[in-house]
């Protein structure tokens, strides 16, 4: 683990609204290819905590350095070798998915092709779509692609599942693994812990600005259970995502 | 570079795409020029009437006569004066008295007037100022000789209320296009976050505004463009003008609403609050700036305050352009207005707005 390359480090970053303290010294490193999963309740300070990292926000306090530069000062370096995916934000109306890649492949100085970004998110079909005629599946997809256009060293992908049918959130993850795989660093936060035991390499549990642990998932899993934690009930062999997903095949339904 | 005119070409796109907005900003005020066209506001309300007095004392006396008629709007200058005023069509008739006029001594009196234009102004005009001249040779002895009256016609350009309506309503919509597209465009943007989307790329949000106005600018040249030309081959505009000074009147028009347009995009959270401001502010000039009626007939203090309106400087610089083809120097007062307007609305604009 020492030996491997640190392609995110944030260091006692505090971040305050008009005196409430969203982000309370928070530091963490995130290794490069790796995914690293920042969990917790809503308003637990993972929101801020990425878009400070993204130069969207000014920090209070610490530090981050990222690809060896720092955020505070190079904020328009930090940008061009960033992919992000925001969490409720939407695309210009009345542009195809192609023509917003090439468009947003120029704010990069980059002449990208689409069709091949849109074979990265499975979305090369819709090319001439609009957003607003995609599913929510899709529109996460092609948020993804949007954040690939600069072929980013990380990629902060915040909440991207919430509110995808089951099929749709495996697919994302399908996707995920995959961009991972072509040696890409992600950051990714969620809500949901089987998603996080199923993409992280690592997850951060936040809470209340703070960071409470910090380790592989399963890592916390045995600690827990090391440490005398027992079920009430023991897990069942299947769960009722197994037989939804059973029943209902694990097609993608929004095409 | 590169990216301010990519992002220009996209707006072009978005905008060319929404077909809502291909209908207010050119069919929109087309559809307005026609429909108040035929509708005839003045009728034969009054006869602006030129009396050019070349008879001294005699003649003074029938010009009070004259006067008197309450169906005469008389104004009195040189025949040179009053008969160009007449070609442009601010006349209806012109009469000259002659040197040597005499109530009561026959003398022929000629007046002018375009019949083939406007036969009925014409000939009422002739009818009544007959029956003037006769009440002033009859006032002395009866039995007298009458004076005659005869009517020359003569060409005029006979301008009429499209000629008034059509540069008004191209100024009105430049002032729609400024203050609701911008305001509205950028308060969307914002709330639906696709403002901070671009804010993670490395463009800067000066490319952004830079695009959006160089987009406005660009259709705002095209929607001139057409106004004037179905103006002047369907609407029988009288078009004089130089077409380039308007274009520059009417980008120095849009800076000014453009600037207002991004003020209240600032200071407003969505749609709803736009909507109340913006017409706040345009609803008073739309009534007052001179777009639909003359600003001549409001009362002198009124006329004073909306005189100062940066939309009253945008319409009367264009119509006088267009309609009475006024050169660079004969609009300098509205493109100083202008200018004014421009710098305190951007210097609004650049305190007020916000990109979150």
């Amino acid at each position: 683990m020492e030996t491997r390359e640190v392609v995110l480090e944030v260091e006692e970053l505090v971040k305050r609204y008009a005196g409430v303290t969203a982000v309370d010294g928070v530091s963490f490193r995130v290794y490069a290819r790796e995914i690293f999963g920042i969990l917790g309740p809503n308003g637990a300070g993972k929101t801020t905590t990425l878009e400070c990292i993204e130069t969207l926000r000014s920090v209070d306090a610490g530090t981050i350095h990222l690809g060896g530069l720092n955020v505070r000062t190079q904020a328009p370096e930090v940008k061009r070798i960033i992919g992000v995916q925001l969490q409720s934000s939407s695309f210009f109306d009345k542009l195809s998915l192609a023509e917003l890649l090439l468009l947003f492949g120029e704010m990069y100085g980059r002449r990208v092709d689409p069709l091949l970004l849109l074979d990265e998110v499975e979305l090369r079909d819709k090319s001439r779509s609009q957003v607003g005629q995609l599913s929510g599946g899709q529109k996460q997809r092609f948020s993804i692609a949007a954040a690939l256009v600069n072929d980013p060293v990380v990629i902060f992908l915040d909440e991207p599942t919430t509110g995808l049918d089951p099929q749709a959130r495996r697919h994302l993850w399908g996707v995920i693994k995959r961009i991972r795989s072509e040696g890409k660093t992600v950051v990714i936060t969620t809500h949901y812990m089987d998603e996080a035991e199923e993409l992280c390499d690592r997850v951060a549990i936040m809470d209340a600005g703070k960071i409470i642990a910090l380790a592989p998932p399963h890592e916390m899993i045995d600690a827990l259970i090391a440490g005398g934690f027992r079920k009430e009930r023991i897990e069942r062999l299947a769960s009722l995502e197994d037989v939804f997903l059973s029943l209902t095949g694990h097609t993608i339904r929004d095409e | 570079m590169r990216i301010k005119w990519m992002l220009t070409l996209a707006s072009l796109k978005m905008f060319i795409r929404q077909r809502e907005a291909i209908l207010w900003t050119i069919l929109f005020p087309l559809l307005v020029v026609v429909l108040f066209g035929f509708v005839k506001f003045n009728g034969v309300g009054s006869i602006e009437l030129g009396v050019v007095n070349d008879a001294g004392a005699p003649g003074g006396e029938l010009l009070s006569r004259i006067r008197a008629v309450r169906t005469f709007e008389v104004s009195e200058g040189t025949k040179d004066a009053e008969m160009a005023l007449l070609g442009k069509g601010e006349r209806d008739l012109v009469l000259v008295i002659p040197q040597g006029y005499a109530p009561g001594v026959a003398t022929d009196l000629t007046a002018f007037g375009d019949l083939e234009a406007k036969p009925q102004v014409t000939q009422l005009g002739g009818l009544v100022l007959q029956r003037v001249l006769d009440e002033a040779a009859f006032a002395g002895a009866p039995g007298v000789k009458r004076t005659t009256l005869s009517t020359l016609p003569v060409k005029s350009r006979n301008l009429t209320y499209i000629d008034f309506l059509l540069p008004g309503i191209l100024s009105m919509s430049i002032m729609q296009m400024g203050i609701f597209g911008v305001a509205f465009s950028f308060v969307t943007l914002k709330k639906r976050g696709i403002l901070r989307r671009l804010w993670v790329t490395p463009i800067r949000p000066s490319d952004f505004i830079i695009a959006q106005v160089a987009m406005r600018l660009i259709v705002l040249i095209l929607q001139m463009t057409i106004m004037v030309g179905v103006g002047v081959l369907f609407l029988n505009l009288h078009f004089i003008g130089n077409l380039a000074l308007i274009y520059l009147l009417g980008i120095l028009g849009a800076v000014v609403f453009l600037g207002f347009g991004f003020s209240l995009a600032g200071i407003s959270k969505s749609e709803d609050q736009v909507a109340p401001l913006a017409n706040i502010i345009t609803l008073p000039m739309l009534a007052l700036s001179g777009i639909f009626f003359n600003r001549t007939n409001l009362p002198g203090f009124v006329r004073a305050v909306t005189g100062l309106f940066p939309l009253t400087y945008l319409a009367d610089g264009v119509r006088s352009v267009a309609i009475d083809g006024a050169t660079l120097m004969q609009v300098m007062p509205q493109i100083l207005g202008l200018v004014l307007w421009g710098a305190v609305s951007c210097a609004f604009a650049v305190r007020l707005f916000r990109w979150e």
